[in-house]
């Protein structure tokens, strides 16, 4: 390079271009504001056959508030129709049941699984997230939540601090969160394993309009980077329930004899869960990448004082489409072993402490599948579907409970702005 | 929270010790007001810490990531940025060429640690697609780097981050600073017994460069810096050996391969520090022709060479 | 507590079998993007926390916090 003939110019244009750029620039922090909103924005639609379902939007609001640190806020409504399972068998002649309010009836079919009607719930929750860096490599995250729906209210808080370790590869987390839920059922809260009454002329006993549940969960996680394509997830969650944590609208069928589905003189016993529940939860997750596809696996297992096991097992792959779009499959299986006092029906005269028959407490597997497809439609924006389905069975031998299928459809819009 | 600031009282000034984009950094304030010192080097650290983390290209969360990352995407950057990105284009147009912020790439073949690993001719060729700011589109204030490009400002950042802090305190205090970041300076006037800073010039294989107060300048390669920046160019630990040749670590853009007879070092005093590390930068690049650029410069400046 | 000592003790051989050297700094630019975050679809993940909550017996896993519900 020859720079001699044009050496006196390139001083002269140097310094101009230095004061340029060091008068140029104003005031530190500088930044050029954009993009500290991110928005996501869905709406689900959940049917079951025959059964519940219910429309779900959900609004998600993040902001960046400082370096690393973001304030996120969801509203969420849930707004639930159709008829549930109340945990009463079928019978060779139709049945009747008082509603939860004690002032109407409803029948059910020969030969039909007894749903009750009753169910139109619309429930609103919201919560709020602080996430804020602490010190070099800790940060905290602290969280707010409020939920209402006409007979049930909850309100929690929670922290979680997360230490980076190894240039940032590793990262331990904990956390401890702590909810306080009010139950007022409608028609008060029924006495644990007394009859339901079959006609409106007879109240149910009950032991009181309300009553309360408290909620503590601790976590323990290692995340750790395995390499540039690869993460792991491992936590151990414990949790603890104390208070009223029985279905106040669930019943179970007494029959006359084991082998019989003959109802007895009190045919239906409302049902009665301990009061306390100690839960342990084992997670693994991994999240990989391919060329440009994403394959994200976990695995849970969980265990509980109430006998209950399960096995889940939950896989994605993102495949990229190009152009900004992605379809991505998904599978789910759950593998469940039921509670103690899980019982099918009951037996006249020989009535446990604690009994239920919600099927979600009994032997079941859960098989979902599904499908999403994304498209990036701008820099800052993203759409995207999924459809999925979804097939509870119960496992184990003898009468069980009827499959319970459903379909579950989500549309999703994420802007940055 | 912040990585720690230490304040220590010199012969009738007071200073300011902190560590920032990998150097030890110091603000001199000849003042007797340690309230005073402790808020201008506070003011200092904040600014060197928030231009290297804003520029460093070790991070994973900010503008020069992005930018690094950005796939052949046109990417909006801020003001300062874009105030940077035209100065590095104004430098690549006066050096036609030599001075280029997106030559980082050829660090990926050669490695200077004292050793013989001289990379092959097509190794440097196959990096040498990865580079040239001339591929670079740049309208401010969308920049749009090819796939695989990556930009580089650790040839500016530190000098610009001792501008920056030097135009923070001045605004700040009417009191004479020297500011320090690892060897690369700036004076903002005579102190108050109307003498500048005393400061010693490096020498190879001597340890980095300090402000010495208690050394007149009978000493070799002492000088005083009443206003205007200081910066130099080279390190003498950081070279190739192999079948008796020398290669140092400067790198000719151009070609891929080290500048012939480059000097050990290169000092530079120029109105700013930035300035000055351009011109000290640019020297280095010129190879046996260092002095004579110099001389026409209008500078006051050392050259060191083997 | 058999239980919990298995599944740390499998937790540890899934790490032992796997590369721990971890990335540099700059080597995240894949772990950085969005598809490759833990939660990289937090509606979703919410509302699929909310269903199977609601009709199985088996929560936790995650995360803490979120809130309850009168669904189970």
């Amino acid at each position: 390079m020859q720079l001699n003939n044009k050496s006196k110019p390139v001083r002269h244009s140097l310094t101009l271009a230095t004061a340029t750029l060091l008068g140029s620039v104003s005031a530190p922090g500088y930044g050029a504001a954009s993009n500290d909103w991110e928005i996501d924005s869905s709406v689900l639609y959940y049917a079951e056959d025959g059964r519940v379902s219910a429309i779900e939007p959900v609004v998600r609001a993040r902001k960046t508030i400082g370096d690393d640190e973001f304030l996120t806020f969801r509203l969420v409504v849930d707004s639930l129709t159709g008829s549930s399972a109340n945990g009463a068998i079928a019978t060779t002649a139709a049945q009747t049941f008082t509603k939860p309010s004690g002032d109407a009836t409803y029948t059910t079919a020969a030969n039909t699984t007894p749903l009750d009607p009753s169910f139109h719930d619309t429930r609103v929750a919201v919560n709020g997230e602080w996430e804020k860096p602490l010190q070099d490599n800790l940060k905290g995250i602290f969280g707010a939540n409020l939920s209402k729906e006409y007979d049930y209210t909850s309100l929690g808080a929670s922290a979680t601090l997360a230490w980076d370790f190894n240039s940032r590869n590793t990262t331990f987390t904990t956390g401890l969160s702590l909810n306080l839920d009010t139950v007022k059922p409608v028609g008060g809260i029924p006495d644990g394993l007394t009859a339901m009454p079959t006609t409106t002329t007879f109240t149910k006993a009950s032991v009181g309009d309300s009553d309360n549940k408290t909620v503590v969960d601790v976590l323990l996680g290692i995340t750790q980077v395995i390499g540039r394509k690869t993460l792991m997830q491992f936590n151990y969650t414990y949790g603890q329930d104390d208070g009223y944590l029985t279905d106040p609208y669930k019943i179970l069928s007494v029959v006359t004899d084991a082998g019989t589905a003959t109802l007895a003189a009190t045919p239906y016993l409302y049902e009665q869960r301990p009061d306390s529940r100690v839960r342990n939860a084992f997670y693994w997750k991994t999240v990989h990448q391919f060329e440009q596809d994403v394959v994200n696996f976990s695995y849970r297992y969980y265990w509980d004082d109430w006998g209950i096991t399960s096995h889940t097992f939950d896989a994605r792959y993102r495949y990229e489409l190009g152009g900004g779009h992605y379809l991505m499959p998904h599978a789910r299986y759950y593998l469940q072993d039921k509670a103690d006092f899980y019982h099918y029906k009951l037996v006249d005269g020989d009535i446990p402490r604690y009994a239920s028959a919600d099927y979600r407490l009994g032997d079941l597997s859960t098989t979902t599948l599904g499908l999403k497809y994304g498209v990036e439609l701008s820099e800052n924006s993203e759409f995207s579907v999924r459809a999925e389905i979804m097939k509870q069975q119960s496992r184990g031998s003898g009468a069980t409970f009827p499959d319970v299928d459903a379909m579950i459809l989500q549309a999703n819009y994420s802007f940055l702005f | 929270m912040a990585p720690s600031l230490h304040i220590k009282p010199g012969n009738n000034f007071w200073s300011g010790h902190f560590h920032a984009m990998a150097s030890p950094c110091e603000v001199l304030i000849d003042t007797n007001d340690q309230a005073l010192a402790e808020r201008l080097a506070c003011i200092a650290q904040n600014e060197a810490a928030r231009i290297e983390k804003k520029f460093s290209r070790y991070r994973d969360d900010n503008i020069i990531y992005r930018i690094n990352h950005s796939a052949g995407r046109p990417l909006e950057v801020d003001a300062e940025t874009a105030a940077l990105l035209d100065y590095a284009e104004h430098c690549y147009r006066i050096s036609n060429g030599m001075f280029d912020i997106t030559s980082g790439v050829l660090r990926r073949v050669w490695q200077f640690d004292g050793g013989d690993n001289v990379p092959q001719p097509a190794q440097v060729a196959a990096v040498q697609e990865l580079l040239g700011w001339h591929r670079v589109d740049w309208q401010r204030p969308l920049l749009t780097l090819p796939e695989g490009f990556e930009i580089d400002l650790g040839g500016i950042c530190k000098e610009y981050a001792v501008d920056r802090s030097a135009m923070l305190l001045a605004a700040q205090t009417d009191v004479s600073f020297l500011i320090n970041y690892g060897g690369d300076l700036y004076a903002s006037k005579p102190r108050r017994s109307s003498q500048g800073w005393i400061i010693g010039v490096e020498r190879p294989g001597q340890s980095t460069r300090h402000a010495d107060i208690n050394q007149p300048s009978a000493a070799a390669g002492n000088f005083e810096l009443c206003r205007g920046g200081v910066a130099t160019s080279g390190d003498a630990r950081r070279f190739l050996l192999k079948d008796g040749i020398r290669y140092s670590h400067i790198l000719n853009p151009l070609t891929g391969w080290p500048v012939r007879n480059a000097p050990r070092s290169v000092t530079v005093v120029a109105n700013t520090c930035t300035e000055a590390g351009i011109l000290s930068t640019l020297a280095m690049l010129q190879g046996t022709e260092a002095e004579a650029f110099l001389a026409g410069q209008n500078v006051q400046h050392w050259v060191l060479r083997d | 507590m058999t239980k919990l000592a298995l599944s740390a003790l499998c937790c540890c051989l899934l790490l032992a079998g796997c590369n721990l050297q971890g990335v540099r700094p700059w080597e995240r630019n894949v772990l950085a993007q969005k598809k490759m975050q833990l939660d990289p679809y937090p509606n979703d993940s919410y509302l699929d926390d909310h269903i199977y909550y609601s009709k199985e017996s088996s929560s936790g896993g995650a995360g803490v916090g979120g809130g309850g519900c009168g669904c189970n």
